[in-house]
């Protein structure tokens, strides 16, 4: 096998350009994700949104022709998830982790029979071309660093902007002030005034409209098809990135960053290695970027001196209840 | 405000009820996404039935349908009434079949009264291990179970594919399977006229009233229990939580990876990637709606095993794509929780 077609310096900004087009996904996920948890809910629906997603984008796209109608659509399936955590979770309040869980074996049972149904079967059918990339005036020019950063699908730049655009909403605004209270010290936020069900129900619904984005990335700006399972653990992976990142949306982008290099990387082993005869055991590779983001999980709560985790995370509020 | 409370709770239907109500709302959902794609529900419905309980031949295909279910949905109950959420038995009962094959395929043991059991152990165990690397991260670095368990049964998967494909591999074969293991290692038939089961059946069964001591009547139940409901109060009422956690893991991996190796020594007889259909992931469902307990864990993996295989009839007679009774699945769970939820919040 050739090592050089994957660390060679040749390999390195086309490599490093794949790895942030491959974070995308997963980062928009996990950073909604955080958002959701600063205001005191675990949605462990993530993977199952990000799903929904996928499926509904790519319908989306496959019947209108367009790929931009993919967007909403997709945006669409990640809250129609969302909304189903947040009735089980705030409306009837059943237990949160119970509730993530079965709507995601829900998402990805329903997605496949969707698309079984529609289709046929579950292989390659109804390929399109995915979105191409619109290199920045001026920008993509500028040697290595143009081609890794300003030379990627539109979809990548929308990306980003919400990513910061969620930072901002979380530190910067009234509302993240009060998504910060509601996760921390949700009585107190409901003696001052705020709603903490409303409160809970927008995050939740921010995260699925994130995560159902990451879905439409994954799925009209990168591969151009849907299969079962498509996102393969990208949204459990976030909400690991979510405690590597201690619940901070950008430290989260950073952690969603080391894993789409570890991807892009296993990506190209698994290319270079030449098939089902090879020596090389791509699978281990393969298996890297969840290993490594064990492993980060592990290296950033094991370092960190104080948790950072929000103090109501997981624990239901009930209105008047004694404290 | 209390008097509407009281109210409430003398309406509140027994359990059993509210299963049973559980069961008609998923089957009726189920039914209205059959005829959403032109099937006829009542057709559909009765075409599962006959086709699962219908003869001796399919109602073997249910009871080996079932081995894996139950023995891994036990070992749920006891890490789900800690409120250990346990997600990653797919990875566990993986690790358990690869470890546990790998020793049958590889060391020669003559006699099947010494081979079965020691290879049991041998899978048993290795499920155990892949279990605890998520105790050790949960009481050493608070990392949450729920993630580090999902993470690891993809890691799980790709060390079986690879091991499938390169050591292990059949060289005669196609695809990437192991070679079939030796005759000493296969669990035999039950010897019951026309039922076709192995007697991983009756290790299953077994295992139901020794589940059903331990989380009901034995002090590490009672003090897994406890935990549960409030770990700080366990902690200060002296039991070591740490500990308790490493225990329940290792034991749901064990019950897990025991579920593993007696699929490749009674059902599969060799490793091959497409051994589990999901086994770990149906268990979690079978756990959920047996109300974790170890009985109620038989009877949800009878209904969710017949389930599954008629999905395959519907996919036969209605073309309705089998994994329709995965959707009716998750949706029982969705209203189980519902009817089951306290009113008096």
């Amino acid at each position: 096998m050739d090592w050089s077609s994957v660390f060679g310096g040749a390999a390195l900004i086309p490599l490093l350009n794949a790895a942030i087009r491959l974070a995308i996904p997963t980062g928009l996920a996990a950073v909604g994700e955080s958002f959701c948890q600063r205001a005191g809910v675990l949605n462990l629906s993530l993977e199952g949104m990000m799903l929904s997603g996928a499926l509904t984008s790519y319908l989306g796209a496959y019947y209108s022709g367009s790929l931009w109608v993919g967007v909403p659509a997709g945006i669409g399936g990640g809250l129609l998830v969302g909304v189903l955590m947040a009735l089980f979770t705030l409306q009837f309040k059943t237990e949160q982790v119970i509730n993530g869980i079965v709507l995601v074996l829900l998402a990805q049972a329903g997605t496949s029979f969707t698309f079984e149904k529609l289709f046929g079967d579950l292989t390659l059918t109804g390929r399109f071309e995915p979105m191409g990339n619109w290199k920045i005036p001026g920008l993509a020019s500028i040697p290595g660093v143009g081609t890794v950063l300003f030379d990627q699908s539109p979809l990548v730049y929308l990306s980003v902007v919400l990513i910061w655009g969620i930072w901002y909403l979380l530190n910067r605004t009234t509302f993240g002030l009060a998504v910060r209270a509601v996760g921390d010290k949700p009585a107190a936020a409901d003696a001052a005034g705020i709603s903490v069900y409303r409160t809970r129900w927008l995050a939740i619904l921010i995260s699925g409209a994130m995560a159902g984005l990451g879905g439409v990335v994954l799925v009209i700006g990168q591969l151009g098809m849907f299969m079962q399972n498509v996102t393969a653990g990208r949204g459990w992976v976030a909400i690991a990135l979510v405690i590597f990142g201690r619940w901070r949306p950008l430290r989260v982008m950073a952690g969603a960053l080391l894993f789409g290099l570890t991807d892009a990387i296993q990506l190209r082993i698994q290319a270079a290695s030449g098939g089902i005869e090879s020596d090389v055991p791509f699978e281990l590779f393969q298996a890297m970027p969840y290993l490594v983001t064990i492993a980060v999980v592990v290296f950033a709560s094991a370092r960190a001196r104080k948790s950072g985790e929000p103090e109501a995370l997981g624990r239901p509020f009930f209105k008047g209840a004694q404290i | 405000m209390i008097a509407k409370t009281d109210l409430r709770k003398e309406f509140e239907l027994p359990a059993l009820a509210r299963w049973m109500l559980a069961v008609f709302g998923a089957l009726a959902t189920g039914g209205i996404l059959l005829a959403l794609v032109g099937a006829n529900p009542i057709d559909a419905y009765i075409e599962m039935v006959q086709g699962t309980f219908g003869s001796m031949f399919d109602l073997s295909l249910v009871l080996t349908e079932m081995i894996p279910l139950v023995i891994i949905g036990l070992g749920l109950v006891i890490a789900f009434r800690a409120r250990i959420w346990n997600i990653g038995a797919e990875g566990q009962f993986m690790f358990g079949a690869l470890v546990g094959g790998a020793f049958a395929l590889h060391v020669p043991i003559g006699s099947p009264f010494l081979a079965i059991p020691i290879v049991l152990v041998v899978g048993a165990a290795s499920g155990a291990l892949w279990g605890a690397l998520v105790a050790v991260a949960r009481v050493r670095w608070q990392v949450n179970e729920v993630i580090s368990s999902l993470l690891l049964n993809y890691v799980a998967l790709f060390i079986f594919a690879y091991a499938v494909r390169k050591p292990l591999r059949d060289p005669g074969g196609f695809q990437p399977t192991s070679e079939r293991i030796p005759d000493q290692f296969v669990l035999a038939d039950v010897p019951v006229d026309q039922i076709r089961v192995h007697i991983g059946i009756i290790f299953a069964l077994l295992l139901v009233p020794l589940v059903s001591f331990l989380v009901n009547r034995s002090p590490f139940g009672l003090r897994a229990t406890m935990f549960g409901m409030n770990p700080e109060a366990a902690q200060a009422a002296g039991v070591h939580t740490s500990r308790m956690t490493v225990r329940i893991m290792l034991l749901s991996g064990a019950f897990a990876g025991l579920a593993g190796i007696i699929q490749v020594m009674g059902s599969e007889l060799r490793l091959s990637n497409n051994m589990s259909t999901g086994f770990g992931f149906t268990a979690i469902v079978v756990a959920l709606i047996s109300r974790l307990r170890p009985i109620g864990v038989v009877v949800a993996a009878a209904l969710l095993g017949a389930l599954t295989l008629g999905g395959d009839v519907i996919q036969r007679t209605q073309q309705v794509p089998r994994v329709l009774t995965m959707v009716i699945q998750a949706i029982f769970v969705l209203f189980l929780l519902l009817a089951d939820r306290r009113k008096d919040r």
